[in-house]
């Protein structure tokens, strides 16, 4: 026979014995649903919307089959592929048969490469079928003319995919771990290998992209990314290029990605290669393994030859036995087992691994706005205990059935079990020895996450030093417990099973249902949460004091549940082998009932533990007492009070005396309300929450209003004329949040220990004038968005937020702790101590259209005519915050409007929600946001966000808008654009052109073409809606202010607030380009802009060609082609440049210096989508490159693309 | 003294291993003879409560060891047919961990003792090398280093001569004699001659069953005057076979030499193949001759 031969017979018995083996087959199952849910329209790019109803991208396209093979064969592939692969050399060398294999003519390479290829090829043939059956199921079963995701059949869609995204993937998770397997001959190691690469690639090479990333850095890790998924996604999807593009546009790689796809699947078959040789020298040295071992073992063989002595007896001896204590047993397995667990690889490669994936998420956290976020200890302990408790599960899992398994597979078990030791000191030594790996990590992880915040402090600039308490409490207090649980699951699993194939199915099957739940559908409460998974919402301000009960019993029911399961893990541990027939007789119901008695006192702690959090969730604010509330609510009301439109509230008048420790709070107050309307009110409805009982006064009096389910409705005796006022008083007790949470969650509100924060939005802890429509509305019940007319803006428009009407006026006393400092609307007017208890007095100096309350125990930083109160220990950016507040105060009440009230301030509050929100004079920031930001001078995280959040003094608080399209664009768009101009007026052109280019960058990102409307129609229905409204929503007023000039916008903007301040009606976009019109110097240039950016969707997208530079004469001549690849008509300047613009020296970040090396010239097109212009710019200086908008003044996409080098 | 009384074992087939054995069993070494798949590991194991049994009882000194395994783990030397050790440890730290479980003392420390241990089954010189580096034979040593470890009132030893060298075999049936003066070793194997000089009392299992609780003595007298041998041309053996009980037939320089069975009236009518003589029968002879009237083919699966 051949070499060749000789090589296929190896190679068909590899594809016929693979072709057995099972895992193959589950893999193929496992693709088969997998094709037949995409064909189902599972998967899709996200692109267009199902909304639209127009065409969705096909899942057949080239671009959809790319997107599923990168992550199929990376997220499912790898793992068949390293078994299958990795362990074939391995099983031959176990079973001995190689020797006899080599007796013969075969040689090294035709086995290696024979038995590469075999299993290589069983892959590929099941990869096959799965891309045949996903083409059945796509262009036969699913295919149909009401299908939208599918597209014409086109094997190159199939084929090209597999090719440049597969097949180098495949390749190398073959070659690798076989090369790996052969060398080593360890499982562990094989295993390590997809693993590292799946946690690296996913984890990091694939998802992480931030805003600042350099491009060049950015193109490098695309390429050494295995599965290709990020050179795809950065290249076509992040951006949004439309369905039409995905569904007919042919995918080119470039040639620097082509290279890293051979060079992956090189690397592949040169590991092959290395494998063969490792082999064949193997097999010279007569199959001693490797070189280290064998060094070793030819030092042990020098030993062999000493002489015996053994004549003597064992009388001699004197032994005795005398059984070993319940611990000390436990102690000597325990030990033991570490000794081992020491020695393995995969203490070294695993161990490792997790704490790089579970820091590493946590280094790269960003904040709102895209803003990086302050490590704190408190920050980094509580982001890594999802990914810890989840990794260090799936080791414990391996270790603790390998732990268990270990004595039967080293064929030590009938010599171990036989010995006297108790069957509770095996199990508890084993525990305990596998615990300490967790504890390991836990110990590792604290020592590096020490590390990285000491790194970021010395590196950074970081201001945060390292606490271990958070540690502490938290993994100490969440992940030890659950380690503990889960140690003894797997334990009772095991002595049930006994089969540890078995057990690590179940085993994953629970951690991955676990996570399912936890992440996609309904999570679970706290009794099934026993991986405590999102069970901590960390504040500086005071940890668990929102949730702190409820985790404290979970964390007891699980801690309980653990001597039941040591109960039947020693009941059924198998150290011996059970009889059959004795076996039947056990499991009859009276025997097992008898059982199931004496295992009582084992389970009764778990059960009244379970029962206490299940009725305390039940009877709770997330109950069903409370749904079924809210449902009535609903039910009630909706129909006679949805649309009913309240009379003002003219004045409100309310003393609240908060126990911050016992949530609790007593709540008195009034409010008068004013019928501004032309016609009468017979009656009033207002909106209480669950306060029982709620003592109410009309006209002082008290009354008895009509209880609708929690929607009060006064009738007074004598109708509301218009004109004429009445008041309705309350009072109640109340505790908030109530009761217990059913699950792990945040809160938007709070009285807490750590702090207090309520609105007056929804009735949290006051009452609301007229019916809410969230109340009591969720996937059963709610509506389709309202459908606007194109008109509705015409006549009076309800606000967007607040209760509506006319502004009023607030008087808010507030008692408390005197250790609290409790903040209000308007200013200050008493602030008094008596036996312990503060009370402050908040009255308006000019009305409001909403209030709040917030309070803490806070420090305070004054500025001009503003205060920050913060917590004490997140002084990190008070002076950038304070300066930043100082200005906004300034220069929005000089270019907008005065601002009318005395003090403007900021409040923390605990990170149980996050959000700001920017209420009459009292912003309120939870601590992520802005406190905890990462600034420095360069990038102004922490101005960036309290600009923004001051900008709602005027667009939100002075200038409601209206609710309808467009209207929260009023908001937050010109919050945006407030912030643009605040950064310009600060620091200068360099920082206003980061900031615009940052949220330039994110509406490319996150926009969605196919479902984008235009300004006026966005209603945040829609995906995409929010950077439409955000960073769309504050580019376009810039855009549209370099159109009519500085002057004239600020001046058009002034009377727009002017004139909607008061006024019944409230502003939608439509009405604020009514107002700036009559400032516009153009008016049909201005109609022109208003109707592309306002009324339609475009974005340019700016590119060059045939670009030259010349000299000619004494002067250097610059000509080429730029054209708009994108939407929309602008004037665009085009700048040849040489040198960098912004100078660092003399810029410490507060303001723009311009470098003295840098020039530029200039010159202008108009473009219209997809014209082109040629261009010519002259210079005295050497041009080293030309670029479309220099200065920053047109949104596009892509502005990364729109420069041209000139070579030198 | 170790008490049998009606063992069955029914594996789920159901496959009978053992039918309802009954034995008594004291001090000294006792050996149970069978063939592949009579049931002596089953019942070995059942003894050393590895194994549950379907029906029956096991008492030892009065104590019943089904109903409580306790109670003979910490009497128990016990060495299985087929073992391991954990291979990143050296021979001396794997019986060193072995003596602790098995709670062990001795005045001169358990370092000392595991060394003087292995001395006595000949490891001492690899006892600081990895168990993984033990050939089959060391292994089998130190296997039986354990088993004897910590004076246990009752020793279970299942083939434990496989891989040893012939030196080696004679000094651990030297050390297994030596315990046996005052405790009870129950010892299986196929090698029926250290059965027959090693134990004086010795059972004959076969299909589940015991065919003979005897003495090798008992045995071999019972067949004294019956065991003829002699040497058969290889075309002659077929012929015999068919005609005699055959006991041995061993191919020696091109002919066989055959030993047979014969019962005094057989041999009394002239039956003696011709140039057979007369021989001292061995306990070979007997157990073969009572597994042939059992039905055992000697090639059943073990149990």
């Amino acid at each position: 026979m051949s070499a060749l031969g000789r090589w296929w017979e190896v190679t068909r018995r590899e594809l016929t014995s693979g072709l057995r083996w099972p895992g193959y087959w589950i893999l193929f199952v496992v693709l088969f649903f997998m094709a037949w849910g995409w064909s189902e329209g599972a998967v899709t790019i996200s692109s267009g919307d199902s909304t639209v109803g127009g065409e969705r991208s096909h899942v057949t396209s080239v671009f959809a089959q790319s997107m599923i093979q990168c992550v199929l064969v990376m997220g499912i592939g790898a793992w068949f592929l390293a078994i299958a692969a990795g362990l074939v050399v391995i099983r031959d060398l176990e079973l001995q048969v190689t020797e006899v294999f080599h007796s013969t003519r075969l040689t090294p390479g035709e086995y290696v490469w024979g038995k590469f290829a075999g299993a290589l090829g069983v892959f590929l043939i099941i990869w096959i079928l799965y891309l045949c059956t996903g083409a059945v199921f796509n262009h036969v079963v699913a295919a149909g003319e009401d299908v939208r995701h599918i597209g014409e059949f086109s094997l190159g869609n199939y084929l090209f995919p597999t090719i440049l995204f597969g097949l180098p993937q495949i390749l190398l998770f073959a070659g690798v771990p076989f090369f790996l397997g052969t060398w080593t001959r360890r499982p562990i190691i094989v295993f390590f290998f997809p693993v590292a690469v799946l946690l690296v690639t996913l984890g990091f090479l694939t998802t992480w992209s931030p805003d600042w990333l350099p491009p060049d850095v950015n193109r490098a890790l695309m390429l050494v990314d295995p599965s290709g998924f990020r050179w795809l996604n950065e290249t076509f999807l992040t951006v949004d290029r439309g369905v039409e593009f995905y569904n007919t546009a042919a995918l080119r790689p470039d040639a620097g990605f082509l290279l890293s796809r051979i060079v992956f699947g090189l690397i592949g078959l040169t590991a092959v290669g290395g494998a063969a040789i490792s082999y064949s020298a193997r097999l010279r040295r007569g199959g001693s393994g490797s070189r280290f071992f064998r060094r070793r073992r030819r030092a042990d063989v020098t030993k062999a030859a000493e002489p015996s002595s053994a004549d003597a007896t064992l009388r001699g001896l004197n032994m005795a036995t005398a059984p070993l204590g319940f611990w000390k047993a436990a102690r000597v397995i325990g030990r033991e087992d570490v000794r081992e667990l020491v020695r393995r690889p995969g203490m070294y490669l695993f161990v490792p691994l997790i704490l790089y994936q579970s820091i590493f998420t946590t280094v790269v956290a960003i904040g709102p706005f895209n803003s990086r976020l302050l490590l704190t200890s408190g920050e980094v302990a509580v982001r890594q205990l999802n990914t810890l408790s989840l990794l260090v599960c799936f080791l414990l899992l391996f270790y603790t059935v390998e732990s268990l398994h270990k004595e039967r597979s080293r064929r030590l078990a009938e010599i171990f079990h036989t010995t006297p030791i108790g069957t509770g000191s095996i199990l508890l030594g084993k525990t305990i020895g596998n615990s300490l790996v967790a504890g390991l990590i836990l110990v590792i992880g604290v020592v590096a996450s020490w590390a990285v915040i000491a790194w970021y402090q010395l590196f950074d600039g970081s201001p945060v030093g390292f606490d271990v308490v958070p540690f502490i409490l938290t993994w100490g207090g969440v992940l030890v417990p659950t380690f503990i649980f889960w140690t003894a699951l797997v334990t009772a699993l095991f002595a049930l099973f006994r089969n540890r194939y078995a057990v690590y199915g179940v085993g994953m099957a629970l951690i991955v249902y676990t996570i399912y739940r936890m992440v996609f559908n309904d999570p679970f409460g706290w009794v099934f949460n026993w991986i405590a998974w999102n069970a901590v919402q960390w504040s500086d301000m005071g940890a668990f004091s929102l949730q702190g009960r409820e985790l404290l019993l979970n964390r007891l029911l699980v801690l309980s549940l653990v001597p039941l399961l040591v109960a039947l893990a020693v009941k059924w541990f198998g150290r011996q082998d059970f009889d059959a027939t004795r076996l039947v007789h056990r499991i009859r119901p009276k025997p097992l009932l008898v059982g199931a008695l004496r295992l009582i006192p084992f389970a009764a702690p778990a059960i009244v533990l379970a029962m206490v959090l299940h009725f305390g969730g039940r009877a709770g604010r997330q109950g069903e007492a409370a749904e079924d509330a809210g449902k009535d609510y609903w039910r009630e009301n909706v129909q006679t009070w949805a649309d009913f439109e309240m009379p003002s509230v003219s004045n409100v008048d309310v003393e609240l005396d908060f126990e911050p420790a016992e949530r609790s709070a007593a709540v008195k107050g009034e409010y008068t309300f004013r019928n501004h309307r032309d016609y009468p009110y017979e009656q009033i409805p207002v909106t209480a929450g669950q306060w029982d009982p709620i003592e109410w006064t009309l006209n002082g009096e008290a009354h008895e209003p009509d209880d609708r389910s929690n929607l009060f409705v006064f009738t007074p005796e004598d109708p509301l004329g218009p004109g004429d006022s009445l008041t309705v008083g309350f009072s109640y007790d109340l505790e908030f949040p109530r009761g217990m949470s059913r699950r792990a969650s945040g809160e938007s509100e709070f009285i807490l220990e750590s702090g207090i924060v309520l609105t007056a939005f929804t009735p949290t802890f006051l009452p609301v004038p007229g019916y809410l429509e969230g109340i009591g509305v969720d996937g059963d019940n709610s509506s389709e968005p309202r459908d606007y007319a194109d008109d509705f803006f015409e006549g009076e428009t309800e606000p967007l937020f607040g209760w509506g009407g006319e502004p009023f006026t607030v008087r808010t006393q507030i008692t408390l702790p005197e250790q609290y400092t409790a903040n209000g609307v308007g200013r200050k007017v008493s602030d008094e101590v008596v036996d312990g208890r503060r009370t402050v007095v908040w009255e308006t100096d000019h009305p409001v259209a909403l209030f709040n309350v917030v309070a803490g125990k806070y420090a305070v930083k004054e500025g001009d005519g503003t205060a920050i109160y913060y917590h004490p220990e997140h002084d990190y950016n008070i002076e950038e915050m304070s300066a930043a507040l100082d200005a906004a105060r300034k220069y929005f009440s000089e270019w907008f409007h005065p601002f009318p009230w005395d003090l403007l301030k900021i409040s923390e509050f605990a990170a149980f929600a996050t959000y700001a929100q920017g209420f009459p004079t009292n912003i309120t920031f939870s601590e992520g946001i802005g406190f905890l930001a990462k600034s420095d001078p360069r990038s102004h995280i922490a101005f960036m966000v309290v600009a923004h959040e001051a900008a709602h003094q005027w667009w939100g608080n002075l200038l409601t808008p209206g609710q309808g399209p467009g209207g929260n664009i009023i908001s937050e768009g010109m919050a945006h654009y407030s912030t643009l101009l605040l950064h310009e007026q600060v620091y200068g052109d360099r920082y206003r052109i980061e900031f615009a280019k940052r949220i330039e960058q994110m509406y490319g990102d996150r926009r969605f073409v196919d479902s984008e409307r235009p300004m006026v129609e966005v209603d945040g229905t829609r995906s995409g809606d929010g950077t439409v409204t955000y960073d769309k929503g504050g580019w376009v007023p810039w855009m549209l202010q370099q159109e009519m000039g500085r002057e004239n916008m600020l001046a058009g903007l002034q009377a727009f607030i002017a004139k909607y301040n008061p006024d019944p009606d409230f502003p939608v976009l439509q009405d604020m380009l009514a107002v700036l019109r009559g400032f516009a110097p153009d008016t049909t240039a201005f109609d022109a802009f208003a109707e592309q950016w306002f009324f339609d969707v475009v974005v340019p997208e700016y590119r060059f060609s045939d670009v030259t530079r010349t000299q000619e004469g004494g002067e250097w001549v610059v000509r080429g082609t730029v054209g708009n690849v994108g939407t929309g008509r602008m004037r665009v300047q085009v700048a040849a440049v040489a040198g960098e613009r912004w100078s660092d020296e003399g810029d410490d970040g507060s303001r723009t210096v311009v470098n003295e090396d840098y020039r530029d010239a200039r010159t202008e097109v108009e473009l219209g989508a997809g014209e082109s212009a040629e261009f010519v710019i002259r210079a005295d200086f050497e041009p080293e490159r030309v670029l479309a908008d220099p200065d920053v003044l047109v949104l596009q996409l892509n502005r990364d693309a729109a420069v041209a080098e000139l070579g030198r | 003294m170790l008490e049998i009384r009606d063992l069955t074992k029914v594996y789920p087939g159901p496959v009978a291993a053992l039918k309802g054995v009954s034995l008594s069993i004291g001090q000294g070494m006792f050996g149970l003879l069978g063939p592949n798949g009579a049931g002596k590991t089953t019942l070995m194991r059942i003894v050393a409560r590895l194994l549950e049994p379907t029906a029956g009882t096991v008492l030892f000194n009065g104590e019943d060891i089904v109903a409580d395994p306790r109670r003979i783990r910490r009497q128990l030397g016990y060495l299985p047919q087929d073992f391991g050790f954990y291979p990143h440890l050296s021979g001396e730290a794997m019986l060193r961990y072995l003596l602790v479980l098995k709670g062990v003392q001795a005045p001169q420390g358990l370092k000392r003792l595991a060394a003087e241990l292995l001395d006595r089954v000949n490891l001492a010189y690899a006892a600081k090398r990895k168990v993984k580096g033990y050939s089959g034979g060391m292994k089998q040593r130190l296997g039986i280093a354990q088993a004897l470890a910590g004076n246990p009132g009752l020793i279970i030893v299942d083939e434990p001569t496989a891989g040893l060298d012939p030196e080696e075999r004679i000094r651990f049936y030297r050390l297994l004699a030596e315990l046996a003066e005052d405790r009870t070793v129950l010892l299986s194997t196929h090698i029926v001659e250290d059965i027959s000089v090693l134990c004086p009392r010795v059972a004959i299992m076969s299909d589940g069953r015991f065919v003979a609780d005897t003495t090798p003595g008992e045995a071999r007298d019972r067949l004294d005057g019956t065991i003829y041998q002699g040497a058969v041309a290889k075309e002659d053996l077929h012929e015999i076979e068919r005609r005699y009980r055959i006991t041995q037939a061993i191919l020696i320089e091109g002919r066989n030499q055959v030993r047979v069975h014969l019962s005094p009236e057989e041999a009394g009518q002239g039956a003696v193949p011709e140039g057979f003589e007369p021989v001292s029968p061995t306990l070979e002879d007997a157990y073969l001759l009572l597994a042939q009237a059992n039905g055992a083919s000697g090639n059943g699966e073990g149990a």
